[in-house]
């Protein structure tokens, strides 16, 4: 079946391509594209008219929970795959803090196959690091890739030995596994429920502090340089952190970073009377950190930004903020977060786009995340600036904790593709 | 001494903290507890405005003092009381602080005083139900009463707050009669100097109106009007927050040669209950110029005044 979308303001972050066109699909293939009003492939068997809408390449988010295997009351794939859709997302990483871990080959293909199964968008297990993502003994590096898991990580708690975490990497360099880290020091920041600061320090919370950040950053680049391991900081907060990796690449290290939609948005005021919706690890920082990130958005110095979906239903957050869990339900509100920073002018829409399209895809080596000959039809048509309040009750994820409940934002999501299928339609 | 504030509407549904309090409010709830004071004081029952209303006490955090203070303030102005001292083991099985303020609130109760172990706790509990909620201590977080009966001590010993210098000295950081007590006489015109060892000493004091935060008690009480010695939880030593007892009372210890650096006529202060030879020496817990019983007995005059104004009933 061939499709043509025509009409559209195509948007190809991988070549700066913004112009009116259009793109012909084929057994779930960009065939074609061209730019130019008017612009029809004769072999097209049904023509989409975007009437002037946006047609990007679909997100790709590199991090993503889900509660299957274990807390399915939390998040489904399905579930999880029916919410990203709806925000533009057609392709994600899930983490393998699940019950239980997915740290051995059996439990990857688990995950691949209910995927393949469940969800219409396409989802890559990301592999524990550790078994038992205990930090202890390093998992089956080489067979978890082999069986498809695209990255490898301890999730929300990071090694603590700096010895497991080097050869753990010295492991995964030779099998040219891709390594995932949160940059934290956790002894610092340990019973920590928000940023330190003085707002912190007036509401009576313990502190979660920048330099935490910096340390563990400053442990993993180094042993990436060392070790010659492929890695990916996970949730990056400060300038400072960025330019810790600045310095190891300009030594030869392969590092690439990420940072979550959410980070972008809110900073530590937003917690303000112990809203725990707003309680996420790392924790939003002060407006000068936010500010800084998009910075370093726009100079291209972050590689992508990803959802950090963490589902918590009411029983996790309905709590006192000290004891509510961490986490944000964030896959149906990444790509409105940067639209919403594109129409107030913090963004250009090829700059967020590029960080959740091609910047992922080249981490991972994914042949989707951009308008080319040949890649797979994996698109999204949006309205860059219409604007929605964003109502929990809304959310088609299973959990509604996002912390964008009760915003205004601009952009939506109107149809999405993946290969070359309609697997949304607003 | 009310009747000066005749047209004076007390307009808040709770009391959750100093922070959102003005000036005036407080005027008038210390106004209002020296009447209670000295009802007291004279022998004399007040009225019982509170008769056929029931205040319940909800204590996840263990506590002698502040449970009986408010207690007794309830009765006096003749309401019902039920505490529930739940601790902060029997309420683990489960049940939320949310699903316990739920349950309570069907029963209709007039004013809820809660005392939770995490700060915020009483701001999520006056989310969720119907009638005033008296902050007892929330975490680390703020002591609204503990607070307003150290002014009112204040007031009645030294005739005034405005102009003041008070020097409060100990752990700062998790302490919530640091940040009440900073912000409210702050607000009521005094200069507040904190103190503490610097692991104990949070950023931003000067948010809350404290002039100075520093590590030198010595340097710091000359010209002192008022001493103010906080508990020091024994748990801190574990932490690798502070190296022990001894080296604490070496720098931070009240001694009697110390206050003699603080102006002659200073009074001493404590929120209780004390830990004698490390935060201060018995001696000057119990001399001439602690007015530290004298806090207790006006806790109990604050607590009768806040009930009056949230659950006495607005005509």
């Amino acid at each position: 079946m061939s499709i043509e979308i025509v009409n559209a303001r195509l948007l190809d972050p991988a070549t700066g391509t913004d112009a009116i066109g259009g793109v012909f699909i084929d057994q779930g293939v960009i065939k074609d594209f061209r730019t130019g009003t008017g612009v029809s492939f004769k072999d097209a068997k049904e023509t989409i008219d975007a009437g002037g809408l946006c047609l990007a390449p679909g997100l790709i988010d590199l991090r993503a929970k889900t509660g299957e295997p274990g807390e399915e009351h939390k998040e489904t794939l399905a579930t999880a795959s029916r919410a990203a859709l709806s925000g533009g997302i057609t392709s994600l990483v899930v983490m393998p803090d699940t019950r239980p871990v997915i740290d051995d080959v059996a439990l990857v293909q688990f995950i691949a196959e209910r995927g393949r199964e469940t969800a219409f968008a396409r989802v890559y297990p990301a592999g524990g690091l550790t078994v038992g993502l205990a930090g202890e003994a390093m998992s089956e590096i080489g067979l978890m890739a082999e069986a498809g898991a695209v990255l490898f990580t301890n999730g929300d708690w990071p090694v603590a030995s700096a010895q497991v975490m080097k050869r753990a990497m010295t492991y995964a360099a030779s099998r040219g596994a891709i390594v995932m880290s949160r940059p934290d020091e956790r002894t610092l920041t340990v019973g920590g429920v928000m940023n330190a600061g003085e707002f912190a320090a007036r509401h009576g919370l313990s502190g979660i502090p920048i330099e935490a950040e910096w340390l563990g950053a400053a442990r993993d680049v180094v042993l990436a340089e060392q070790t010659g391991c492929t890695l990916i900081l996970d949730q990056v907060t400060t300038q400072r952190t960025l330019d810790i990796v600045d310095v190891a690449r300009g030594r030869g290290a392969k590092v690439f970073t990420t940072v979550a939609a959410h980070s972008l948005f809110f900073n530590e005021l937003d917690v303000g009377d112990y809203l725990t919706y707003c309680k996420v690890n790392p924790p939003f920082r002060a407006e000068l950190a936010r500010k800084t990130l998009i910075h370093a958005l726009q100079e291209g110095a972050i590689d992508a930004v990803v959802s950090a979906h963490d589902p918590q239903p009411p029983e996790e957050k309905r709590l006192p903020f000290g004891e509510a869990s961490f986490g944000a339900a964030g896959l149906e509100t990444v790509l409105p977060c940067l639209l919403t920073l594109v129409e107030e002018g913090e963004l250009s829409l090829l700059e967020a786009l590029a960080a959740v399209t091609i910047g992922p895809a080249s981490i991972l080596g994914l042949p989707q995340g951009r308008i080319a000959k040949g890649a797979p039809a994996d698109l999204i048509l949006f309205d860059a600036g219409k604007p929605w309040l964003c109502d929990r009750d809304h959310l088609l994820s299973r959990s509604k904790n996002s912390p964008f409940d009760g915003r205004r934002l601009q952009g939506r999501v109107m149809r999405t593709f993946v290969g070359g299928k309609t697997v949304f339609e607003r | 001494m009310a009747a000066a504030h005749a047209d004076y509407i007390f307009r808040h549904d709770h009391l959750l903290g100093i922070e959102g309090l003005h000036p005036l409010d407080i005027t008038h709830i210390l106004d209002l507890a020296d009447t209670y004071a000295e009802a007291t004081r004279a022998g004399r029952r007040p009225e019982p405005i509170l008769t056929g209303k029931t205040v319940v006490n909800l204590f996840f955090e263990n506590s002698t003092r502040t449970l009986s203070s408010f207690e007794i303030a309830a009765r006096r102005l003749g309401a019902d009381v039920v505490s529930m001292p739940v601790g902060n083991s029997s309420v683990k099985k489960g049940e939320t602080l949310i699903d316990t303020a739920m349950t309570l609130n069907a029963m209709k109760p007039d004013a809820l005083v809660i005392r939770h172990s995490a700060s915020g706790g009483a701001k999520l509990l006056s989310r969720k139900v119907d009638c005033p909620v008296i902050n007892a201590g929330d975490g680390t977080h703020e002591h609204p009463t503990q607070a307003l009966l150290d002014l009112l001590t204040i007031r009645r010993t030294k005739g005034r707050i405005e102009g003041l210098k008070v020097v409060i000295c100990g752990d700062i950081a998790h302490s919530r009669v640091a940040r009440s007590t900073t912000m409210a006489l702050h607000l009521m015109g005094a200069r507040v100097h904190l103190c503490g060892p610097r692991t104990l000493i949070p950023p931003g004091t000067d948010t809350w109106g404290a002039e100075s935060a520093g590590t030198d008690f010595d340097s710091a009480l000359p010209g002192a009007d008022v001493v103010m010695m906080l508990r020091l939880q024994l748990e801190r030593m574990n932490g690798s927050l502070l190296p022990s007892q001894r080296e604490y009372f070496r720098y931070f210890g009240l001694t009697a040669d110390r206050l003699a650096l603080a102006k002659d006529e200073s009074i001493v202060m404590h929120p209780g209950p004390m830990n004698r030879g490390v935060e201060i020496e018995s001696s000057i817990a119990d001399g001439e110029r602690s007015v530290i019983t004298q806090q207790v007995e006006m806790g109990v005059a604050v607590r009768e005044a806040v009930l009056h104004l949230l659950a006495g009933g607005r005509a």
